[in-house]
């Protein structure tokens, strides 16, 4: 019999981090993800496990990325500047293939910006935020029951794929508390890789698009990990083919998979003639907005994103083909318009609904919005 | 040669003038292509066994030569000053570490 | 094969470092210590930041870990949380410890996290070409203080001494028979533990200063060099450019963080989920 509670979004997605099998949480706290690791103070210990807090979110994701390789479960939470600071970090977990989960509760920027008021205005730092080229997970739920799931696909596929994952929140769902069905353990499905440390060291060895093997330390074998670029044995190198060979390797193991990360919802999308293209807390207000221009016999339909990184181009380039009216509903001057825009044909009509004042974009200004395509 | 590694095999020179040959036989071995002719150990062996000398074949120009191997009082002060793991007394035998204190 | 060569990977030997830089002597010496004490090589993990010491432990034969400038304490504190039965050791040098990651080793300090660091000060960053460092001393000339350095050196050990560090020592490269047994009894103390080892970089701080090569700077180092019981007897204008050696503060009472962690932290919590009626 599963339960039926009203939990805040920060405490949803920390239960949730439980149930995929966290047993590592290093943060710092910062608003508003602070519940985060309170919730996780009060309740590793309980389990036996591991909670610290560090002295800045530098130290935070080191921490995270050290007990990683030591055979750890583990995540962090944060936001817009705790966020910038983890970048360099950020960057080595990609460039040592290291599982974590990283929670980013978007909050007014840029800088210091609006603590205490939602934005969306991460997208693109999320995508390119570290230094590099390098490939990211970014998952990014709308409701409360999604902040649920998304959080152990975003624990799955971080151990799948053995790459940092962020899992983006914004501080309208990360603060409300609403009414939410824990799902049973066995209705949820938590991938456990195997580790598998290849005796001649060979920690990074595989062919191109191949998904990675899992290597931990004190495993039998000792192994080298390096923030450098490094060969398959771990090693740091500067011989061209084989940086190139690294380079390959990290952003296919990403770019092979999209069937099995990129996902999204959508919404009386059969027959609509615009659409709109949103995520978060925009999504959740596109909804009754949808429903109000519905009414009035206007075809408009929801494309929900899930998984904002890597971007849905195939997705959406399928509905460009019957669908030539498109708005993006983002709580930011402009990002993943942008995108949008990137991949939508010529013929396309694109749009963008945005504002960044700290006030959430309302149903209303959504219709509004896409009335205007009706002029 | 640099002046001061003319300077340090002058030295170890002087100070093998002061001792006699060894009663125990010990012997060295040294690793040639770890050796940089850094010229430590030359300066911390206290009977001034080795040296050092010119070297084409080394990348590094200078290398070490064990002068007068019956000199040496198998101390390991050169074994334990190398940086480069280039130099070992009496490799041959067990138990090194409790062996020499 | 020597037994300390058990811990060694020679790999792509000649070592990286210049000739005669103490950085290898210090390598051996921890070589020497892990085979004293006898540690299984899986069973630890060196971890090292950005500069010259930072190459360590790739010639290290245990598990290994490179990471970021000045957070190599950071990454240790996590696997020593997740695995406190591992021997987790920290390599810094300068700018890592002292620098950047200086607010890190006072909070590993504070928190008595078992970690055993070997601080290598050679008073100058070497791998990016010759700048001052916080470890330089007064007067110095390196390529960021053309004009000579205005800035007073932090003196490592006394800092870790007033952060209330229960294990601080410090030695020179000129003296490694006591470097060694020095840190091996770092390596045997259960808490946060430092080995400051001054070292010469005679190829980037040296060379402007009058110290080209390695013994003239060994020597240098060496006139430096007093023990803890003369370094007391100096007046304290004197002191400014001496270096105490020997073990500075050993504490052994303090409880390391992860006992504490397992003292009273995980009991207490269990008892309040047993109160609460288990996990939420």
């Amino acid at each position: 019999m599963s339960k039926r509670k009203v939990l805040q979004g920060n405490i949803i997605a920390a239960k949730a981090a439980l149930a995929a099998g966290c047993n590592f949480f290093a943060g710092y706290p910062i608003t508003p993800s602070s519940e985060i690791a309170q919730f996780m103070s009060r309740e590793l210990p309980k389990l036996g496990y591991d909670f610290i807090q560090m002295e800045d979110e530098i130290a935070s994701l080191g921490a995270c990325i050290g007990a990683s390789l030591a055979g750890s479960k583990v995540m962090t939470a944060t936001s817009g500047p705790g966020f910038s600071l983890m970048q360099e970090h950020l960057g080595m977990g990609v460039m040592a293939e290291i599982p974590l989960v990283i929670v980013n509760v978007m909050r007014g920027g840029p800088s210091t910006g609006l603590p205490t008021k939602p934005s969306q205005a991460d997208m693109m730092q999320t995508r390119w935020g570290t230094h590099g080229d390098h490939p990211i997970i970014a998952l990014y739920p709308a409701f409360a029951d999604e902040i649920y799931t998304e959080t152990i696909r975003a624990f799955n596929l971080s151990e799948k794929f053995w790459t940092p994952v962020v899992l983006m929140m914004d501080e309208v769902q990360a603060k409300a508390h609403e009414d939410i069905e824990i799902p049973e353990a066995k209705d949820i499905s938590v991938y456990e890789s195997e580790v598998n440390v290849p005796v001649d060291l060979n920690i990074y060895d595989r062919e191109i698009g191949e998904k990675p093997p899992r290597v931990d330390f004190f495993k039998g074998y000792p192994i080298h990990v390096d923030s450098l670029e490094h060969d398959a044995h771990g090693w740091p190198t500067i011989e061209p083919n084989t940086v190139h060979k690294m380079q390959t390797l990290r952003m296919q193991k990403i770019y092979h998979y999209l069937d099995e990360i990129i996902e999204y919802k959508e919404y009386e999308m059969d027959d609509a003639e615009v659409m709109i293209f949103s995520f978060g807390v925009s999504a959740r207000a596109s909804i009754p907005a949808i429903q109000m221009l519905r009414e009035e016999g206007l075809k408009v339909g929801l494309f929900q994103a899930l998984t904002i990184w890597p971007f849905p181009k195939r997705e959406l380039q399928e509905r460009f083909k019957r669908i030539k009216k498109v708005l993006t509903v983002e709580m930011n001057m402009g990002q993943m318009k942008y995108e949008v825009e990137r991949v939508a044909p010529d013929d396309v009509d694109d749009r963008a609904l945005l504002r960044a004042n700290g006030i959430p974009l309302t149903p209303q200004e959504i219709y509004n919005a896409v009335k205007e395509f009706y002029k | 040669m640099e002046k001061f590694e003319e300077q340090a095999n002058e030295e170890a020179l002087a100070r093998r003038a002061k001792k006699k040959p060894s009663p125990k036989r010990n012997n060295i071995t040294i690793v040639p292509v770890y050796c940089k002719g850094c010229s430590l150990c030359v300066e911390v062996c206290p009977t001034g066994t080795l040296l050092l000398e010119d070297n084409m074949e080394s990348k590094f120009g200078v290398s070490i030569r064990v002068d007068a191997e019956e000199y040496c009082i198998g101390c390991n002060m050169c074994e334990d000053r190398c940086p480069d793991f280039a130099i070992f007394v009496n490799y041959e035998e067990e138990n090194n570490e409790e062996g020499k204190k | 094969m020597r037994d300390y060569e058990k811990y060694i990977r020679y790999r792509t030997f000649p070592s990286p470092w210049c000739p005669g830089c103490g950085i290898g002597i210090i390598l051996k010496a921890i070589a020497m210590s892990f085979t004293a004490l006898k540690i299984a090589p899986d069973d630890i993990v060196v971890v090292s930041g950005i500069g010259c010491s930072g190459r360590m432990p790739t010639f290290f034969n245990t598990n290994t870990l490179h990471v970021t400038h000045g957070r190599a304490l950071t990454f240790a504190t996590g696997i020593k949380l997740a695995r406190p039965e591992k021997t987790v050791v920290v390599i810094s040098g300068d700018g890592d410890a002292m620098a950047i990651g200086g607010n890190h080793l006072i909070h590993s300090a504070r928190r008595n996290i078992g970690i055993k660091m070997i601080l290598v000060n050679n008073g100058i960053y070497g791998m990016t070409g010759g700048q001052c460092s916080p470890l330089t001393p007064q007067k110095f000339i390196t390529e960021t203080t053309p004009y000579g350095n205005i800035e007073p050196k932090f003196m490592a050990s006394e800092l870790l001494i007033a952060a209330r560090a229960s294990f601080v020592a410090r030695e020179t490269v000129n003296r490694p028979r006591p470097l060694r047994e020095v840190i091996k009894k770092s390596f045997e103390h259960k808490g946060f533990s430092v080995v400051e080892v001054i070292s010469n970089c005679h190829i980037n701080l040296g060379r402007k200063n009058k110290m080209k090569d390695p013994i003239t700077m060994c020597k240098w180092i060496a006139g430096r060099t007093v023990t803890r019981a003369q370094y007391d007897k100096l007046a304290p204008g004197d002191r400014n450019h001496k270096y105490p050696v020997g073990i500075l503060q050993e504490d052994n009472e303090r409880l390391e963080y992860t006992e504490l962690y397992n003292k009273y932290i995980i009991p207490s919590a269990q008892e309040a989920a047993r109160k609460n009626g288990g996990a939420k």
